[in-house]
């Protein structure tokens, strides 16, 4: 039940130049530090190694864009987007059922246990609980040993650890938050009243859920997605740590050609990234007005 | 408890399944750290799980003679205090702009969560060429700066949140007694803030503490903890950077937990709105 809040007339019409003096420090922020930069490497990006300097100079190339897909760098890219799309799916999976328990089958008190214990782990250091799979899915790990202890196999399961599942594990487990709390607010969106008109009509739990709270939550679903998919594609640590030899990302792609110093190309890496992100976030802001889930955070 | 729940009654096994997928998230989320943690106890060299009756903490007390943790710690606190310190009066700042907004609001609300969709990779890149050009050397100086671009969207978003149960009634209310806007502000809105402004702060010092991919580009020679840790976790994982990690993640935990709870303790004594209304 979304409260219409509306402009804080409350505040009178003096607010108005004051609205947009409050506004002055976040945008700052947002311009200074977000918006210059990325557009700084965006231009740079068409600009050419200077071998004398080890820096760049200003003649306007296209080479960078042109060396995007070479030396196996499409490999990293499709490698990456692949695994951040397995990612999400996966997330997203444990999600709708698990914000279903959060948003419908839970009350308050409950409901609110249960949101700050799938959010907390976000505010704890990502690069320990990345580092905690390895105890995990190692060779003499919690999986191997019982696996071994149990009579299942004999020697331990090679391919658990460093290895694209371990990435896949790794990364489910840090942000599958992403894909839960979008669906969250979706569910707290519901009337009660629909979904209470439909069992009195007789809909069993299962029917109420595929023509009813699913169709209506798809836009929390289509986010938590997104979200998840967005910080699998930009993440390093879950492949450095639990990732086989040789394994990239994007990310550690772009760190190896700053190794080498080759300014333009990493520039360019990023600026194909940041602008693939942003048109995919468009677009679905655009379709689903992913904008209005806040909406039921009353704000 | 579930008589509150908005689906109740017969599910045809659909509770069972859900709440199994629940309790199976929960367990890829908590259960690796957890072994972690009991691992970390163990006094031996070699890794495992030891009877409860072994236990030590030897490992902890080693982490106080490593003296380049300590000089991680000092990098970390530095930067995550002048962030959480930035972030939380421009993120209530932010918050009042979107409150009095009549419109544009729904666009400058996707401006100023931007940040949280761009790979700390790149924005770390992008802004230690940025600092290069300004001449800005590498130090906790310009860690910080990249960390409040990154702590922003979750410290407005925090405010926003309280600002919700700030009825604008009352500010009304003070308004008409003659109080001017700023009076207001500070007598009506900041008192009931101020919970979710400790939040907010606590929130953005932890993100900060904890941010590595920004860091790394952004770090001058002196590293931050997830900078050493992460060197530590690739040369040869010695017993005590279990222990360091267990120590990290229970600190995090414990200082979130308190939070929420102060959190939620604080939105079920404020008056509601309208009957049933859930923020949160």
């Amino acid at each position: 039940m979304p409260r219409e809040p509306g402009p804080d007339e409350s505040a009178g019409a003096g607010l108005r130049p004051a609205g947009f003096l409050l506004a002055l420090p976040s945008l700052a922020v947002f311009v200074g530090v977000g918006f210059i930069p990325l557009a700084l490497i965006a231009t740079w990006s068409f600009w050419s190694f200077d071998p004398d300097t080890y820096w760049i100079k200003p003649a306007w190339s296209f080479a960078s864009y042109a060396a995007l897909l070479d030396n196996g760098r499409a490999t990293v890219f499709l490698r990456t987007a692949g695994l951040a799309a397995l990612t999400a799916t996966a997330s997203t999976l444990l999600a709708v059922p698990a914000a279903a328990v959060v948003g419908l089958l839970s009350g308050p008190r409950r409901a609110a246990l249960l949101l700050a214990l799938f959010t907390i782990p976000f505010f704890t250091s990502g690069l320990v609980r990345a580092f905690a799979w390895r105890l995990v899915l190692g060779r003499q790990g919690v999986i191997n040993n019982a696996l071994m202890s149990l009579g299942i196999v004999e020697t331990p399961v090679e391919w658990l650890l460093f290895s694209d599942f371990a990435v896949l594990m790794g990364m489910v487990a840090a942000y599958l938050p992403f894909a839960i709390v979008p669906i969250v607010l979706a569910f707290a969106r519901i009337e009660h009243s629909v979904i209470r008109a439909s069992q009195d009509l007789g809909a069993g739990f299962w029917t109420v859920l595929a023509t009813i709270v699913l169709p209506l939550v798809l836009p929390g679903i289509v986010a938590g997605f997104l979200f998840v998919f967005v910080a699998a594609v930009g993440t390093s640590m879950e492949v450095q740590l639990l990732g086989g030899a040789g394994a990239s990302s994007i990310s550690i792609m772009i760190d190896d050609v700053l190794r080498v110093v080759n300014f333009p190309l990493a520039f360019a890496i990023a600026t194909v990234v940041v602008t693939v992100l942003t048109v995919l976030i468009i677009i679905a802001n655009r379709a689903l007005r992913l904008s209005r889930l806040f909406e039921s955070l009353g704000i | 408890m579930s008589s509150d729940a908005i689906v109740t009654g017969r599910t045809s096994g659909g509770r069972l399944l859900f709440t199994t997928i629940t309790a199976l998230s929960l367990a890829i989320m908590y259960a690796p750290v957890l072994y972690l943690l009991l691992a970390s106890l163990n006094p031996d060299e070699q890794l495992g799980l030891v009877p409860p009756s072994r236990y030590s903490l030897k490992w902890y007390f080693a982490l106080l003679d490593d003296g380049r943790l300590a000089g991680a710690l000092k990098e970390s606190a530095l930067v995550g205090l002048a962030t959480a310190a930035l972030a939380a009066p421009i993120g209530l700042s932010a918050a009042l702009a979107y409150r009095a907004m009549t419109r544009l609001r729904g666009v400058f609300l996707l401006v100023i969560l931007s940040a949280m969709f761009v790979p700390g990779t790149i924005e770390g890149l992008g802004l230690s060429t940025a600092l290069r050009v300004v001449g800005l050397a590498p130090s906790w100086v310009t860690i910080a700066i990249g960390h409040l671009l990154w702590t922003l969207p979750f410290a407005a978003m925090v405010s926003l949140i309280g600002l919700s149960a700030v009825r604008p009634s009352t500010i009304a209310a003070a308004r008409d007694l003659g109080a001017g806007p700023i009076r207001a502000f500070v007598d009506i809105t900041l008192p009931l803030m101020r919970t979710n402004l400790i939040s907010s702060f606590v929130f953005a010092f932890l993100l900060s503490l904890n941010e590595q991919a920004r860091a790394y580009y952004l770090a001058g020679r002196q590293n931050t903890l997830p900078l050493y840790m992460f060197g530590a976790m690739n040369s040869g994982a010695s017993p005590t950077i279990y222990a360091f990690s267990g120590a990290i993640i229970v600190i995090s935990v414990a200082v979130v937990a308190l939070v929420f709870a102060a959190l939620v303790g604080q939105q079920s004594r404020r008056p509601r709105q309208a009957p049933g209304e859930t923020s949160y």
